[in-house]
């Protein structure tokens, strides 16, 4: 099956899916494709949008389309660069960073335009239920998994759970995956930052060697879970999409402070882990305040995917770890 | 409260009738400097890069608000002739001055760049700006054509033409301004602030008269100039000028530096018009002690820093070369800690 | 006198021996918000220098009276915006839209705006890495666009006072700079959030939708329009609420008055780039262009320097005389300079600016009068720059270079700056056929042997 890719959460999977294509989350990023992507963009360019922009010019033939948004700004951009650099259908939605339902109702509707046009067909309403039963059905199991993360004591790890996560975002989740169960009582983190992508599971695993990670606010892991659709039809779709806990490129931001704030205290994390890519604007610039507002031990752990400080980083999440049992 | 602005966004503020944080606090800490580097006085004032050096390590001591570029009064005179003998451990002093050896009218305008200690100067001040001209103002004190005109004469005998011989002390005036104002391109070009000091036409030293009659005129046209360049000029005259002090707004001052006059009154005179520097005594700088030094500037402070055109917490004259650090370090602690304006 | 002079680039201290030649009632002719007290502001770049702008020292400025009041008057702003709201004028920030909100804030009396953004420049012009160690400790990357200065200028609120109002326009719009107001807002300042929409471009597979397009052929769906003109109804809304006053007729006339601003720029880099020999510097000519956006804090009094300044290139036109040599290689220069000794330095190894894309298209096109002035303004605005493609924006350099008007493109980065990175490869790409030299702005005194030698080179190669 052909793929429909895109970049953002905020981009309903069951409007990609209702075209017939198999909606694929743009979220690659290891060092190899990053180095590849160096071809057609800056060496300053964020990590993942040069393993994202390698990885969809050389499988250019498996994309059908690409939807692109005005996410962070180098997320668009990446956009702009695939457009020139293949020929796959490039469609760009306006993704307002203001509290502005009114231009997200409309991008979204044109969204659906563009995408019936372009697959020669209408959204049924019937369709549009189906995908939302399909979706939500997905999500369903893959909460239900989380909710098991967030257990006490947690009983799925987070490595696992991207991997599961993974199947989703890519639109090839098995409901039928199994995994064992591994219960942890090491200190309760919460993960927040720029994306976990698909190849990033190492860092995980080397982080939940002396942690457990039972939350987080990261694209590529839990994000979509906080989707639900009430209403079976396209707007109900745009209320769920619209009204998910704020991305951080929001303005204002308060927001998405709260939220986390709620699900640290909800999920009993006692410490934070703020994982940042590279020139990623969006986290990078906030990392201080995260350290001041949530008033926990903060480890920051910065990547451009390499393994180069795989060894040094280990003693770092060590010695966190340390600290954390020590206040417990 | 910790400082919120460099030096130079205070006085910057200061002089566009804005409150800064805090109180600019400049006491003058010129040949001072020498003893905080552990430098002789006459490497000191014989060497730019030791002047700036000196000046630097003085603001890394202590934390004021500006660099002084400076040593004695006669540097103009000693250019334009007047020579002067330079003891290792002490400011240079007068020998014999220029108009003993040559008429006024033959003695020629100084060339900043090559001239006696000049050089010394300029090569200070472009050292210190390189160094720190992006967060500390660079004053460098320029002597007024009438201190001048006293260092290119007999002193005493100066005083008596200034009765007896009126179109003599004119040409003097006219010829030291010409210089001054040359010195002050070339400052400029480096990067200073040139501030006017006139000491020697303070009511110690010369009556009213003498001074509305000689030296103001001349204060005025030397400031004018400076205006021309839109600069913000102080004009220092340390000793008593309580008989003058109602004048000064005529000489275009933009700050006035006081030292031996009522500074309540002087900020009920002048505030509403210009802003006001000074003026802790600095005998009590060389001999007093810390803790009475921090409550009297204290008190200072608090009476002056609300004056309505701005106020810089200051000494009255030159920080004695030797005063005690712990004393001057009281004296800018105590400004700072109360001089603050901002929540 | 001055007409008299040979035009050239003097020094810093050559300026203060021709500044001798200025008579006292001259000096004091020239003077912002009409003000005899304190608003004279014909002083040589020395004043600047003496007050901590220390790059002034290596820089070469025009030596006719028109560049003086130029440089006179605009870095004066910092005191002027002080000025501003001690005489009861109210100051109003506007960040992140490039020359769309002052327009309507000009329709208020007494209201001055002003872009907080320009603080970019201050780190270079005083040599001074105040303002970036101070946006550091307030948490921002070393890895962003010097921009980044803006934040430490409000937390330390000696560069301009605290504004009455702040627009802060963010979305389809750099994210460094989106963050830094973000940052702002956290040191407490209330700001006014607008939306910038993405231009998307017409494709030949998009379903049918009204598109509509400016003069200079970007296209975006109509409905954008729309949405621009609600948000900036918001801002006249804050506007009038802050004033109590809100007169339609006044905005049409300050559209008017940008407008004559914007053709007056317009005609001046016409004689620049059409002259045989440059009559205007490149370092002046970026300032020229960044007056459109906001007229630095007093419009009327910037108008009547750009009409000295016209004045004063016509006449080197006329005469065939120039500040450049006559065979100095034409540049395009895309994505502003943050260090101006950059320009200077291009010149001194023989270059010569005539194309620029100084990420500002659209406070360089003109607003149309003949329609509802919030739509105006809409449709003017989304000839943006940084809005839309990258293909876009670089269009009229493209067609400078394929008239054969421009040699080579020079590019300025800053590392960890969100386009720069996305765009410069795309650049190169679309600019065929002429040679591109990509330099990233280093931080203050950071210019090197080096990147001069690399630029000496490229020029030495177009030649």
């Amino acid at each position: 099956m052909k793929l429909i890719g895109y970049a953002c959460s905020y981009i309903p999977v069951e409007i990609l899916s209702a075209t017939g294509l198999q909606p694929y989350r743009l979220l690659h990023g290891d060092i190899d494709l990053s180095k590849q992507g160096e071809r057609f963009v800056r060496v300053d360019a964020c990590p993942m949008v040069k393993s994202n922009l390698a990885y969809a010019i050389q499988n250019a033939d498996k994309f059908a389309a690409l939807i692109g948004t005005t996410g962070c700004d180098m997320s668009r951009r990446m956009f702009d660069v695939l457009s020139e650099q293949t020929n796959i259908p490039v469609y760009m939605v306006n993704n307002p960073r203001t509290d502005n339902p009114a231009m997200y109702n409309d991008e979204i509707d044109w969204l659906v335009k563009q995408l019936e046009h372009f697959s020669h067909m209408k959204f049924t309403d019937e369709m549009i239920r189906e995908e939302i039963s399909k979706w939500e059905g997905m999500r369903a199991e893959l909460r239900i998994i989380d909710e098991k993360r967030a257990a006490h004591p947690s009983l799925v790890s987070t490595t696992d759970f991207h991997s599961v996560m993974a199947g989703y975002h890519k639109g090839s989740f098995d409901e039928n995956v199994t995994f064992c169960q591994n219960p942890s009582d090491r200190p309760r983190l919460y993960l927040l930052g720029s994306a976990i992508t698909y190849e990033a599971n190492h860092i995980l695993q080397l982080i939940e060697e002396n942690l457990r990670i039972v939350g987080d606010f990261n694209c590529g892991l839990s994000r979509p879970l906080h989707i639900k659709i009430e209403g079976q039809s396209i707007d109900g779709i745009k209320k769920a999409y619209y009204n998910q806990p704020p991305c951080l490129y929001k303005r204002p931001h308060q927001k998405y402070y709260d939220f986390v704030a709620m699900e640290i205290a909800r999920l009993r994390c006692i410490g934070i882990i703020a994982w940042t890519l590279d020139y990623c604007d969006v986290h990078e610039f906030e990392l201080q305040k995260i350290e001041k507002v949530f008033n926990l031990p903060v480890l920051r752990i910065r990547s451009d995917f390499s393994y180069q400080g795989n060894s040094q980083l280990r003693t770092r999440i060590e010695a966190f770890a340390e600290m954390l049992c020590s206040r417990i | 409260m910790s400082d919120i602005l460099t030096p130079r966004e205070r006085f910057g503020l200061l002089v566009i009738d804005e409150k800064p944080d805090r109180c600019n606090t400049i006491p003058l800490i010129t040949s001072h400097a020498a003893t905080v580097k552990g430098m002789k006085l006459r490497d000191y004032y014989t060497n730019g890069e030791n002047m700036a050096r000196a000046q630097i390590a003085a603001i890394e001591k202590y934390g004021h608000d500006a660099i002084s570029i400076f040593s004695e009064v006669g540097i103009i005179a000693e250019a334009m002739g007047t020579e002067f003998e330079y003891p290792e451990n002490d400011l240079p002093i007068q020998r014999i001055p220029a108009l003993q050896k040559q008429d006024i009218e033959e003695i020629e305008i100084p060339i900043p760049t090559s001239d006696a200690r000049l050089p010394v100067y300029l090569d200070a001040i472009e050292y210190a700006y390189d160094a720190l001209g992006d967060r500390i103002p660079i004053l460098a004190y320029i002597p007024a054509p009438f201190t001048t005109g006293m260092m290119l004469s007999d002193p005493n005998k100066f005083l008596i033409q200034t009765i007896k011989e009126p179109d003599h002390v004119a040409a003097v005036m006219e010829k030291s301004l010409a210089a001054a104002i040359e010195l002050c391109y070339h400052v400029i070009d480096v990067g200073g602030l040139p501030i006017i000091v006139d000491p020697l036409a303070s009511s110690s030293v010369i009556s009213p008269k003498a001074y509305q009659q000689y030296a103001l005129p001349y204060e005025r046209k030397l400031i004018d100039f400076l205006h021309r360049y839109d600069l913000d000029v102080i004009l220092h005259i340390c000793g008593d000028t309580t008989p003058i002090i109602h004048i000064l707004p005529e000489t275009h001052a933009d700050l006035i530096s006081i030292d031996r006059v009522s500074l309540a009154d002087t900020i009920e005179k002048l505030s509403m018009k210009i802003r006001v520097i000074g003026n802790y005594d600095t005998s009590l700088l060389a001999f007093s002690s810390p803790d009475v030094i921090a409550r009297e500037v204290k008190e200072m402070v608090k009476l002056s820093m609300n004056a309505h055109k701005g106020y810089i917490a200051a000494t009255g004259c030159e920080v004695p070369i030797h005063a005690p650090f712990e004393n001057v370090t009281a004296f800018i602690n105590a400004a700072k800690e109360n001089g603050w304006y901002w929540d | 006198m001055f007409e008299d002079l040979i035009p050239q680039k003097i020094s810093l201290k050559e300026w203060s021996r021709q500044f001798r030649m200025l008579d006292d009632s001259q000096i004091k002719k020239y003077r912002y918000y009409t003000n005899d007290e304190w608003g004279h502001y014909l002083s040589p770049p020395a004043t600047f220098m003496v007050y901590g702008a220390r790059e002034l020292r290596k820089l070469k400025f025009d030596n006719s009276l028109a560049a003086l009041r130029l440089w006179g008057f605009t870095l004066n702003e910092s005191e002027r915006l002080f000025r501003a709201r001690q005489s009861g004028k109210r100051i109003i920030a506007t960040m992140g839209d490039l020359g769309t909100i002052p327009v309507i804030a000009m329709a208020f009396p007494d209201c001055i705006p002003f872009y907080p953004d320009c603080t970019w420049w201050t780190p270079f012009f005083n040599e001074s890495t105040v303002l970036l160690d101070k946006a550091s400790e307030l948490g921002t990357p070393e890895a962003s666009c010097f921009v980044r200065s803006t934040l430490a200028a409000f937390y330390k609120m000696a560069y301009f006072p605290k504004p009455d109002l702040l627009f802060a326009s963010t979305g389809a719009s750099c994210d460094d700079y989106s963050c830094i107001m973000q940052m702002v807002a956290d040191l407490g300042y209330e700001l006014n959030w607008l939306e910038i929409p993405y231009r998307r471009k017409l494709r030949d597979y998009h379903a049918e939708e009204k598109y509509s397009g400016t003069e200079h052929g970007f296209q975006y769906p109509e409905r954008f329009e729309t949405y621009l003109v609600n948000e900036y109804k918001r801002v006249w809304q804050k506007m009038q609420a802050l004033t109590n006053i809100g007169d339609l007729e006044k905005l049409r006339e300050s559209i008017k008055k940008n407008n004559r601003l914007r053709r007056l720029v317009d005609d001046i880099k016409n004689l620049t780039t059409e002259a045989d020999t440059a009559p205007f510097p490149g370092l002046e000519m970026m300032v020229i262009e960044f007056g459109n956006l906001y007229g630095y804090a007093d419009t009327d009094e910037w108008l009547d320097i750009l009409e000295m300044i016209k004045e004063t290139v016509t006449g080197r036109v006329k005469k065939g005389i120039g500040v450049l040599h006559s065979d100095a290689i034409p540049l395009a220069w895309v994505t502003p300079t943050a260090d101006p000794l950059l320009l200077n330095i291009v010149e001194d190894m023989g270059g010569r600016v005539v194309a620029t894309e100084y990420v500002i298209n659209q406070a360089l096109t003109e607003i149309e009068e003949d329609i509802e002035p919030f739509r105006a303004l809409a449709r003017s605005f989304m000839n943006a720059s940084l809005i839309g493609s990258t293909e876009e924006r670089i269009r009229h350099i493209s067609e400078n270079i394929a008239s054969g008007r421009i040699a080579g493109v020079i590019i300025t980065n800053m590392l960890g700056c969100s386009h720069c990175s996305m765009e410069t490869r795309l650049i190169e790409q679309n600019l065929k056929n002429v040679p591109v030299l990509a330099i990233d702005i280093p931080a203050p005194l950071g210019i090197t042997e080096q990147l001069k030698t690399r630029i000496a080179a490229f020029i030495e190669m177009l030649k």
